[in-house]
């Protein structure tokens, strides 16, 4: 069949035509937007770096270990620096919008972290200030913060016994060069906490969340990490020294079911949709077994029939794909900001591109290959006689 | 006026098994998806409701929002547990009210992996402020006061490495065996219960989580709230587990119901188009039997209605067929970490009559949703236009 032949054919049952566009293109739609999902749930690890070692209590995550730990840990054979980081846990705004905040040692964080990328005031500014603070470019923009801002938190961890909001004062906007750091975190310095700590305006024992380890160039990682677990062996608190990627890991798998679920609606919409359109498919060509008749009458060989066929049906969802890709590329813009407190990092990358391209494609060969294959092994003179 | 009787549809369908075929398996699997994540929604939210107690009241620390951000020193929940007026006390004058400390702790789980168990440690008065609602499977027993044994939430027992009955369980450095498995409402299931001494111990922790109490009849959470408030050697809020525990999954509950509204709204317009699709398809090779019913008299609007309860009954046939293809996920145990708490949060698949009816109600509306152009556009044709049609 030729390609006018096959468009003519596409063009006689518009409304057929776009409707059957229109599932394919929600079908690859929702596919992409679930894949983006989980591969932003994941892509912590696939961007952390070998350079870092993250010390954690060995029992629990929410178990702090004693600041006394960090210069034994700097002495470990081919540790660089060690940065103290402490999980804040504060509420802005009376906890309608959440997002990370982390006590760091200024000195030692910024040159662990090449990828951050400091856009609005400077990195020298935030360590000059004891009371200063860095924030992501994505928590600048939801905000509205600008360089010089006081951001009032709430304590929910390190309650200040009068009650009064903790004031952080925006030093820094930074960006991040890899998916390894998010834009909606903020740090702030680790010994403003441990002062106030110390002079009673918090009811805690100052203690540290995990240690971040900055290799030296060429230092072994495993010997580092069995050497650092070896040396609180005996307590007072046991380690857990991991690789970055192994930590970030950590956090991945604790979504347990969650990745698999997405997967299986995926797979299920896919499903639906493909009996959705084989179906479409079937019928078009039954009312058109007179029309095939007439071709095969011509002279057209099954193998035109099968191909005409099948291409039909391609085209129809390669462009149903294209659309659904197009509309959840323009519409992840908005998701991404809607849902970046629970899924940071969502986007149509790549791979959703590719995966929605390769679903729609391999839909319309299959879709179209069980009627073109009917088609194809018609008799003329039974075709002719059908009625439509 | 006379109706089309619904043989006819019966048969139209019938005769073109194999298109119904394919539609109602395209609705069914579109139905299923709704199903699917409508009965997680309803796993979740029956952990909800079922759980939490107004006659219960909850002291955290001063500002924490979860057990997990709470400490409450061991003078301070000798303090409110012996000292709290509100609390209504048991037969021999003891307050029913008990300190608990509570402690995710890292543990393998049993298809690789880590999460983060929730480790609660209970003074004997828990089990008189929960007494009715916790129950140790046949089998098992609870734990002995003061002992290294635990009783392990029969949710997560064969999630989690060495939380089977019979195993023994290391926290930190020290061996636990487990004992029993419970039943309780709610996320207790998914957690882990010692002697309060012995995990503090295990686990190196100086301080308690939280005070639970039940309050006497007639005294509310805000009325000790509003004492505890006045008082200042402590530090301490109170509010009602029910409360309590609809803030620690408002989020996850959210996010479950945005994914089923989102999924039920795009599926649901994919399953329109192909239902068009299909009555249109359907109609048009039945151009002939429409002429005929309008030339034996049947009027325009008694044909609208037959074609739309057919487009209807093929809906329901789809979501009959839909909830069949997820009746097998029913009790089915999935799991993940709830974001407030951080920790492990075990649930099923409920397969609940919402569940059923919503499914049900979705595809008929879907088949009459997808049937009602193409019969309006059986319903105007020209008689002659119609019977001309070979």
């Amino acid at each position: 069949m030729s390609p006018r032949l096959i468009l003519k054919n596409l063009l006689a049952h518009p409304l057929r035509s776009i409707l059957t566009l229109g599932s394919v293109a929600l079908a690859v739609f929702l596919v992409c937007m679930l894949q983006a999902v989980v591969t932003a749930l994941s892509s912590a690890t696939s961007a952390a770096s070998s350079q870092r070692l993250w010390v954690q209590s060995a029992v629990s995550l929410f178990v702090d270990l004693p600041l006394s730990y960090e210069s034994k840990i700097a002495g470990v054979a081919g540790v660089e620096t060690v940065c103290k980081f402490q999980w804040f846990g504060g509420e802005y705004r009376d906890g309608g919008s959440f997002f990370a905040q982390f006590g760091v040692d200024a000195d030692t964080f910024g040159p662990a972290y090449p990828e951050l990328d400091v856009v609005d005031g400077s990195y020298d500014a935030f360590a000059g200030r004891r009371d200063g603070c860095l924030v992501g470019q994505a928590l600048a923009d939801q905000y509205g913060w600008k360089v010089g801002q006081t951001v009032p938190i709430i304590g929910r961890i390190f309650p200040r016994v009068d009650g009064s909001a903790w004031d952080f004062v925006i030093q820094g906007i930074y960006r991040a060069k890899t998916t390894a750091v998010d834009e909606r975190t903020l740090y702030f310095h680790f010994d403003y906490l441990r002062e106030a700590i110390e002079q009673g305006a918090v009811r805690m024992e100052p203690g540290v969340g995990v240690y971040l380890v900055d290799l030296r160039d060429g230092a072994e990682p495993t010997a580092v990490m069995s050497a650092i677990d070896a040396l609180f062996e005996n307590g007072p608190q046991r380690v857990q020294t991991t690789t970055e990627a192994e930590f970030a890991r950590q956090f991945v798998t604790m979504l347990g079911s969650v990745p698999v679920l997405l997967r299986s609606i995926g797979g299920a919409v896919l499903f639906a949709i493909f009996f959705a359109i084989l179906n479409t498919m079937l019928m078009a060509a039954r009312e058109r077994t007179r029309d095939l008749g007439v071709l095969k009458a011509l002279g057209f060989t099954d193998r035109w029939v099968f191909v005409g066929l099948t291409v039909e049906s391609l085209l129809l969802c390669v462009l149903g794909g294209a659309i659904g890709i197009a509309v959840a590329f323009v519409l992840s813009l908005g998701v991404a900001k809607a849902i970046a407190s629970f899924v940071p990092g969502f986007e149509i990358a790549g791979e959703s591109v590719a995966l929605g391209m390769g679903l729609s494609i391999a839909l319309g060969l299959v879709a179209g290959c069980v009627p073109a294959w009917n088609a194809s092994r018609l008799k003329p003179v039974a075709a002719l006689r059908a009625e439509d | 006026m006379a109706f089309v009787p619904i043989r006819y549809n019966w048969r139209s369908l019938f005769v073109r098994r194999s298109s119904t075929a394919l539609t109602v398996v395209s609705i069914g699997a579109t139905v299923a998806v709704l199903a699917a994540v409508l009965a997680l929604q309803q796993g979740f939210a029956t952990l909800l409701t079922e759980r939490g107690r107004e006659d219960v009241a909850v002291i955290l620390r001063t500002g924490a929002g979860a057990e997990s951000e709470s400490g409450l020193s061991r003078e301070d929940s000798e303090l409110l547990i012996k000292e709290s007026p509100e609390f209504a006390v048991d037969a021999e004058g003891r307050p029913l009210a008990s300190a608990e400390s509570y402690l995710a702790v890292r543990l393998r789980k049993t298809d690789g992996g880590e999460t983060n168990v929730p480790i609660r440690g209970v003074q004997q008065g828990t089990f008189r402020v929960h007494g009715d609602d916790l129950r140790v499977r046949e089998g098992g027993r609870n734990f002995a006061p003061g002992s290294d044994e635990v009783i392990v939430g029969w949710r997560i027992a064969e999630r989690i490495r060495n939380c089977g009955l019979g195993d023994t369980l290391r926290l930190n450095l020290t061996p636990f065996k487990v004992v029993g498995l419970f039943e309780a409402p709610g996320a207790f299931e998914s957690e882990v219960w010692g002697d309060a001494e012995r995990i503090l111990a295990a686990l190196e922790r100086p301080v308690y989580s939280r005070v639970i109490g039940v309050l006497r009849d007639g005294v509310t959470a805000a009325d000790l709230q509003e004492r505890l408030a006045a008082d200042k050697r402590l530090s301490v809020k109170a509010v009602d587990e029910r409360s309590y525990l609809s803030g620690q999954t408002e989020a996850l509950s959210g996010v479950f119901l945005g994914l089923g509204i989102f999924l039920t709204l795009v599926m649901g317009l994919g399953a329109v188009f192909t239902g068009i699709n299909a009555m249109y398809s359907s109609i048009a090779a039945r151009t002939r039997e429409v002429g005929i019913l309008l030339s034996t008299g049947f009027r325009p609007f008694a044909i609208f209605v037959s074609f739309l309860l057919e487009a209807g009954f093929l809906g329901l046939l789809g979501g009959i067929v839909g909830v069949l293809m997820v009746l097998p996920l029913d009790g089915v145990q999935t799991g993940t970490t709830n974001f407030a708490t951080f920790s492990e949060f075990a649930f099923s698949f409920r397969i609940t009559g919402v569940v059923i009816g919503g499914a049900v109600a979705v595809a008929v509306a879907l088949g009459v949703f997808g049937g009602a152009l193409p019969a309006w556009r059986a319903a105007r044709m020209e008689v002659t236009t119609a019977l001309r049609r070979h």
